[in-house]
């Protein structure tokens, strides 16, 4: 793959993730006590692709562009680690109902975000094509 | 659009920084993704008090620099999706407890950089 194509499969992925990750922040709300459910839910979907497109790439299902693109562009623009730490910086310092918050929040992420790399693995390593031989 | 060309921007420079670290660091640890998120976690706690964004409503002021740079650049350079997935892949070949140690040490670090951001922004002020 030339340098400049990869390049760009990275730019116009990384550019779809960010703006479904702004349309998120638009669309679903922030949660009572500052929870920032939008950015846990970019970030677990984010996690399911990132799975899924790996099993998938490891089974040669898919080629390594589009699994460049998917992976390192699109579920890396749609997740972000930034928001995450500064959100959680931000409830921590505002109150102790805050930093309570913060924790649960990092904690729920941590674990979902894991969870949802395994589940997208095990969906992304079955096969989807019907087979007239299985 | 703006944060449309700050995500692809931020996840070019991911990838290329990812590619450099790399190529010079062989071990287990995935420093590559470590490093970009550390350093996007400084950057972000010291612009969000420099461009004064309210967290709660981060998006009444249409502030421009907000989309491009926070929700653009630094949300695209900065990954939760390959930390995840890096810590997977450790689980997977036997190396858990290197890998709930990489969770945990980029949450802490990166509270951290967030925390240390913001307070070099407050100095100047």
């Amino acid at each position: 793959m030339k340098l400049s194509f990869a390049i760009l499969l990275v730019f116009v992925g990384g550019a779809t993730g960010a703006i479904a990750r702004e349309l998120l922040m638009l669309f679903v709300p922030t949660l009572s006590h500052g929870f920032p459910l939008d950015i846990l839910v970019a970030n677990v979907i984010a996690s399911l692709l990132i799975g899924f497109s790996t099993a998938r790439h490891n089974r040669k299902v898919t080629n390594d562009g589009w699994h460049l693109m998917v992976t390192t562009g699109i579920a890396g623009g749609l997740s972000t680690f930034s928001s995450f730490t500064y959100a959680t910086s931000v409830l921590m310092k505002a109150s102790m109902t805050g930093a309570l918050v913060a924790a649960a929040y990092v904690l729920i992420s941590l674990v979902m975000g894991y969870v949802a790399v395994i589940i997208g693995m095990r969906i992304g390593g079955m096969r989807m094509e019907s087979s007239p031989h299985s | 659009m703006l944060v449309g060309l700050g995500g692809g921007v931020g996840s070019v420079l991911r990838w290329w920084i990812g590619r450099l670290v790399g190529e010079r660091y062989k071990g287990h640890f995935p420093l590559g993704t470590f490093l970009i998120n550390i350093s996007g976690s400084l950057v972000i706690g010291y612009l969000s008090v420099l461009f004064n964004v309210d967290w709660d409503n981060r998006h009444g002021h249409g502030m421009v620099l907000n989309a491009l740079v926070i929700t653009g650049v630094l949300g695209g350079y900065t990954t939760f999706s390959s930390m995840q997935l890096d810590a997977a892949r450790l689980a997977a070949g036997q190396h858990a407890r290197l890998a709930a140690f990489y969770l945990l040490l980029s949450v802490a670090a990166g509270l951290l950089a967030a925390l240390a951001g913001a307070a070099l922004a407050g100095v100047q002020d």
